[in-house]
């Protein structure tokens, strides 16, 4: 495959990964007034609004960028990763926790937007890496 | 520089040549690992100092300043290493001589660093954990610091790549997590954002005290900063991002321990996690801050010992130093319930030693070389690669070390306490090394007693 067309590839799945996780973000947001207490309220707000900033901030910049090689995109879309796949940590470790008094059937969403944050989020990382010979942790 | 040539990185993690273009990470990545290291709870607990001296916004006003200085003092060692490409050891080799660098990376990293704190911080791993996870024996504190022993020996093993990973992951939650911990202690303890303003003691000490204890509690960081900055993808990247974190997220971990005291009485942010129903919330925050820091702590320390003891690798000298780290913690005070005090005497006593390390480095390579040799191109100021010629015993640079951590110690002691011990030290070093380097340069007297030869391997 010529170069051009593997780094417009590469741009357009760079871009998916990232809006996906953009899409998760937002999800939380809008789930932030469904958790029955401020508490709650708060933490996904928190949580959420660094993905969404995360993510968003990094969007257009990878759109746009003029790449002569993968690392080029590789290098933005793996930092936002970073930040929203941490994220999902924080998810699974809170969502479930009785301090946050979140009603159980959001909470149990909230864990599982966690668990596939950081899973997927894991996954493009070491994806990306590979695909542009660049370390994990660029 | 190294020339054209490819060398084998015979020891691993370029622990004696400098860092190919290759292998360069974003200011992010640096950003990222500075962070992890001051990602531990006993940066909280530091703050409590502060709460028993100052309000909340004066505290906040003190840090500030204080992490400023630290900020500046790091940026300013951290650009020699991204400059040149070469850990703090490699770079000591001109203002110390090839064996005074030696020496100087005992006293920083190898000792300090890579024996005694990394001792003390598992134990104080296997601590935390029991506390948190009380009446399990995976989580008493012998088996808890030998088990956290081991994984900041693994990523410690697996050298800076598998260190920044760990970073990434572990950093932006476990901030998030600190905030909420904050967050939450003062929604239990009822106190309100604006009543949190009021909150202090009758009587504030000197702003001058406050700045004290915050210079004095990071200024020995400072001083390896070249071994995160040389990795950067410009010069300047491990200076920013040194100067950033230290400002910005230090000063906050101050405050956040501090408003906690003066709220709850306890700085202890894991403890208001698990409080809330956070268990593994809470061990998560101890686990991957203790980590992230310890692994680092035994990192550095073996870049130093490979460049006093060639014998073995950089691998290898992190499990020697670990395992006898991990048997201190473990097995000393975790089984036997032996004191570690005399360690930690030792390893602040040594302390006292470091920040003169930074001095005459900053003296060396900002005034020395570039005013008085005139050497213009910060590039050009230190060469490395098989073949290059250093003096054995920089005699200037041994003089200003020994007795510049002299003064830093003397001024720790209650009848000569005086200033920053830590910035004493730093002064009287800097202007001890330029006040006997130039009088011998410009007298033609020879400085450096020795010659040693690098050789292929960068040792």
């Amino acid at each position: 495959m010529p170069m051009e067309a593997e780094i417009a590839k590469f741009r357009r799945e760079s871009e998916l990964s990232i809006a996906i996780m953009l899409v998760l973000g937002v999800i939380t947001l809008i789930l932030a007034p469904l958790t029955g207490h401020y508490r709650g309220f708060y933490l996904c707000l928190a949580l959420g609004l660094i993905i969404v900033i995360a993510s968003g901030a990094y969007l257009p910049i990878i759109h746009v960028k003029k790449a002569t090689s993968l690392r080029e995109l590789a290098i933005p879309a793996m930092q936002s990763l970073w930040v929203s796949t941490s994220m999902g940590l924080g998810y699974v470790v809170t969502a479930l926790a009785e301090y946050f008094k979140i009603v159980l059937p959001i909470a149990a969403t909230l864990f599982i937007i966690g668990w596939v944050i950081l899973l997927f989020g894991l996954y493009r990382l070491i994806y990306i890496s590979k695909k542009a010979g660049v370390p994990l942790a660029i | 520089m190294s020339g054209e040539k490819k060398i084998e990185d015979f020891y691993g993690d370029y622990a004696t040549l400098t860092v190919p273009a290759e292998e360069r990470r974003s200011t992010l990545n640096l950003f990222m690992v500075y962070m992890g290291v001051l990602a531990v709870v006993a940066a909280i607990f530091a703050g409590s100092g502060l709460a028993a001296m100052y309000d909340v916004s004066t505290m906040l006003h003190v840090a500030l300043a204080g992490n400023i200085v630290l900020g500046i003092f790091g940026a300013l060692t951290a650009y020699p290493g991204g400059v040149t490409r070469a850990n703090t050891y490699m770079l000591l080799r001109y203002p110390l001589g090839r064996v005074g660098a030696m020496i100087g990376a005992l006293i920083i990293a190898g000792i300090s660093c890579g024996i005694l704190w990394f001792a003390v911080e598992t134990w104080l791993f296997g601590l935390t954990t029991s506390v948190i996870y009380p009446g399990h024996w995976l989580t008493s504190i012998a088996a808890a610091s030998i088990w956290g022993g081991i994984l900041m020996m693994i990523t410690a093993y697996m050298g800076y790549r598998s260190i920044s990973i760990l970073s990434y992951i572990t950093v932006p939650f476990w901030y998030v997590l600190c905030i909420i911990g904050f967050f939450s202690a003062l929604d239990f303890s009822g106190v309100s954002y604006q009543a949190m303003w009021q909150l202090g003691p009758e009587q504030m000490a000197p702003i001058g005290t406050g700045i004290t204890y915050v210079i004095g509690l990071y200024a020995a960081g400072c001083v390896i900063t070249s071994d995160v900055s040389r990795y950067g993808v410009k010069p300047w990247s491990g200076s920013l991002a040194w100067a950033l974190h230290v400002t910005i997220f230090m000063t906050t971990l101050l405050f956040i321990g501090g408003v906690m005291t003066l709220a709850t009485g306890s700085p202890n942010v894991i403890v208001a996690i698990a409080n809330i129903g956070l268990g593994a919330g809470a061990l998560l925050l101890a686990i991957l801050g203790q980590w992230t820091t310890n692994d680092n702590n035994l990192w550095s320390g073996s870049l130093a010992f490979v460049n006093v003891f060639p014998k073995f690798k950089r691998g290898t000298w992190v499990l020697i130093l670990g395992v006898i780290g991990t048997f201190i913690a473990g097995i000393w005070a975790g089984v036997y319930g032996m004191s570690l005090d005399p360690f930690i005497a030792f390893g602040t006593m040594l302390g006292c030693f470091i920040p003169p390390v930074g001095g005459v480095l900053i003296a060396d390579f900002y005034i020395f070389r570039r005013f008085v040799l005139g050497i213009k191109d910060p590039a050009q100021r230190y060469k490395f690669g098989p073949g290059t010629k250093y003096g054995a015993i920089n005699v200037p640079g041994i003089i200003a070390l020994f007795v510049g951590g002299f003064i830093g110690w003397l001024t720790t002691l209650p009848n000569y306490a005086f200033g920053v011990p830590a910035l004493n030290a730093i002064f009287a070093s800097i202007i001890l090394y330029l006040v006997l380097i130039i009088l011998m340069h410009k007298a033609g007297i020879r400085y450096e007693v020795g010659t040693w030869i690098e050789k292929e391997t960068g040792f």
